[in-house]
């Protein structure tokens, strides 16, 4: 069956009245969540997945998709509004956004974001869907050893890239890879890192951490520094319309951001994060306001946002194909696949292929109904930046503890949960980058279990792990990514030499 | 050695990271694997991660100790860190705490309720009653439509058999 007819039979049972009922109530309740201040997709997600506990896979994946979208629109409202960015990928939305619309220019920079954030999604889906399937075919065939090196190049790129600090990466990424050996270990039984404690033997669960360590280590690092936080929502005067003049200035950046943010998506390039600031650069290189840019120009909110959509369909290329998440939001998507014991891989599109073309069409859905969400109703969305901030952190801590609870009604989840979130504060107060933890308490176990693996089949020899030729180029690659800081360091010093 | 504001904390926290290495290693070291015919021993993850985690704090510790000290998330490099707001923080970890103690006890709504009241009062919400009754009525709502509707079971506490 081709690529094309998959895709059909997917929409065929997207389109069923319940499916989509799920598809839009994930679309109200992603971009419900998205607005709210310093939320972003991953939260986002995290926050809402108990509300799937009991809700069939593909409804439940359904919804998942339309959240993962819905937090992003509603994400580049609040950061335009508010100048308020939930996740990396918004900032230069927030910085040129919010610029924008103290001008008076809020519905232009809400349409061309909305627009944008729609064109890129399409493209970047559409793309995905006849490119996932080819990548998962040249997966099956990617041993053990590749795999060790695929989860190394992802965690020295997370860690390295994201963040002002390389070493503050990595020690996330250990903590992380830490956490995730507590409890019995699969292949031997012996007990690991439990010290004494009969519920740790389960090991520590994934989702009181993801909820926890954003929600929770959120709420008290806001509370820390409560007195140096104002706030201020821009009034949003007009529609959310473009001219015809910011159409023309818009489109092309659209285009191009949305060919920047996917591949980026794909390759393990450390979030959406790069995409947007490549972007941002690159618009500003070609436009022919370059004295706009800081003060609110067009192409600095259309850019970025197209980059940042097709940045996050992009990601469910790799998460879909191999199993490998390459962003926070990705890994909080993986966990929810594992809540119905599906493992993403690339034995997906064989074992569940019905669900995951339903998953892609309603993708497309998806996007389409936030379009229709967000352009006329986005004065409705707006009114939530009036709920004062104390309910708003009381309901996000409640929420959080409620999902850290009810995932396995478990008063040990509850204090991993508060224990994370603790961490969670002190990553945020001394600058550590959160993604590398996710990442590393979700797939240290993993590469535990392909290290082995390949080391079993290899009968103790190392150089299996590098004896193929995916795995020498991969290993190339990461070299690189370590040593990117440094040579940019010393081209800026060569520079600064130069200019004296 | 004059470190810089903030650094001090700084290093305490990365210096409570090394020794959780350090017992990651001595607990590692400290357990007795099974008689298998492994390859790989089940300890040589435990043992590479605290190693990882030791000799990277000790690598951050010298770059603090140089002066080179981390931006907090959202504030400006270089710029004077502000003190933390203690009471607030506390007031909050309480909201937090309580919920953990209660939820089992006196089930959800009490504990959500309260965790939800304390975290308005610690972010300076002068309205007290208004604010407990929001926070009674929110819960419950909450409660009743996940019980009911999505069929989450949530600890009914002191109101069991009663709804």
């Amino acid at each position: 069956m081709s690529s094309f007819n998959a895709l059909m039979e997917g929409f065929v049972s997207a389109l069923t009245w319940s499916n989509l009922a799920f598809g839009l109530l994930g679309t109200f309740l992603g971009t419900l969540v998205g607005v709210l201040p310093g939320i972003g997709p991953a939260l986002a997600i995290a926050l809402l997945l108990p509300i799937t506990y009991t809700v069939s896979p593909a409804s439940a994946l359904i919804m998942f998709a339309a959240i993962y979208y819905g937090a992003m629109y509603g994400g580049s409202t609040t950061s335009i509004l508010l100048n308020t960015p939930g996740e990396s990928g918004s900032v230069i939305t927030a910085l040129e956004g919010n610029k924008m619309a103290r001008r008076g220019r809020a519905g232009a920079a809400l349409a061309t974001a909305a627009i944008g954030s729609f064109v890129a999604g399409t493209i970047a889906t559409g793309v995905l869907a006849f490119t996932a399937p080819s990548i998962a075919d040249l997966a099956i065939q990617v041993g053990s050893a590749d795999y060790v090196a695929l989860m190394l190049v992802a965690f020295t790129t997370v860690s390295s890239l994201l963040g002002a600090s390389q070493v503050r990466g990595f020690i996330a990424l250990s903590i992380g890879l830490a956490l995730g050996l507590v409890g019995a270990d699969l292949q031997s039984g012996l007990t690991r890192l439990t010290f004494g404690s009969d519920a740790a033997m389960e090991g520590i669960k994934t989702v009181p951490v993801i909820v926890a360590i954003f929600a929770l280590g959120e709420a008290l690092y806001y509370a820390s520094r409560l007195k140096s936080q104002g706030w201020n929502v821009i009034p949003m005067k007009g529609k959310a319309l473009m001219t015809r003049d910011d159409l023309k200035r818009s489109w092309k950046p659209w285009i191009r951001g949305t060919f920047l943010g996917f591949p980026l998506g794909v390759v393990p390039a450390g979030g959406s994060e790069v995409p947007t600031f490549l972007s941002y650069s690159i618009e500003k290189k070609l436009s022919k306001h370059p004295e706009e840019f800081g003060e609110g120009a067009i192409e600095g909110v259309a850019g970025p946002e197209a980059a940042n959509n097709a940045n996050a369909a992009g990601a469910l290329v790799p998460l879909l194909a191999l199993g490998l998440p390459t962003s926070a939001t990705a890994a909080v998507i993986l966990v929810a696949f594992q809540t119905y014991q599906i493992q993403p891989g690339p034995t997906l599109f064989l074992t569940n292929g019905d669900l995951i073309w339903t998953l892609i069409a309603s993708l497309f859905i998806g996007n389409a109904l936030l379009l229709i969400l967000n352009l006329p109703l986005v004065r409705v969305w707006v009114q939530l930046l009036r709920i004062p901030r104390p309910y708003l952190f009381a309901g996000i801590v409640t929420f959080a503890l409620l999902g850290a609870y009810a995932a396995n009604t478990s008063i040990f989840d509850v204090q991993v949960a508060i224990v994370i979130g603790i961490i969670g504060f002190l990553f945020r107060r001394f600058g550590m980058p959160i993604t590398p933890l996710i990442l590393g308490l979700i797939l240290g176990p993993n590469l535990e279990l392909q290290f082995r693996r390949a080391l079993q089949i290899s009968a103790g020899d190392y150089s299996t792990l590098w004896a193929t030729p995916l795995s020498k180029v991969l290993y190339l690659v990461l070299i690189l990514a370590l040593s990117a800081p440094l040579i940019s360091r010393l081209m800026k010093k060569v520079r600064h030499k130069a200019t004296k | 050695m004059k470190l810089p504001q903030g650094g001090k904390s700084e290093l305490t926290f990365v210096g409570s990271l090394f020794i959780l290495g350090a017992i990651i290693f001595w607990e590692t070291y400290r357990i007795v694997p099974p008689e298998l015919n492994l390859t790989i021993s089940p300890k040589v993850f435990p043992y590479a991660v605290s190693i990882l985690l030791m000799l990277l704090t000790f690598a951050l510790a010298i770059q603090i100790l140089r002066g080179k000290i981390a931006t907090p998330e959202g504030a400006e490099p270089g710029k004077r860190i502000e003190k933390t707001d203690y009471k607030t923080f506390t007031l909050v970890l309480a909201s937090i705490l309580s919920f953990m103690l209660l939820i089992e006890r006196a089930g959800f709504v009490i504990a959500a309720s309260l965790t939800f009241f304390g975290i308005t009062v610690a972010f300076d919400n002068k309205r007290h009653l208004r604010s407990a009754i929001i926070s009674t009525v929110f819960i419950t709502i909450v409660y009743f439509s996940f019980t009911r509707f999505l069929n989450v079971q949530l600890p009914a506490g002191i109101f069991e058999g009663l709804a």
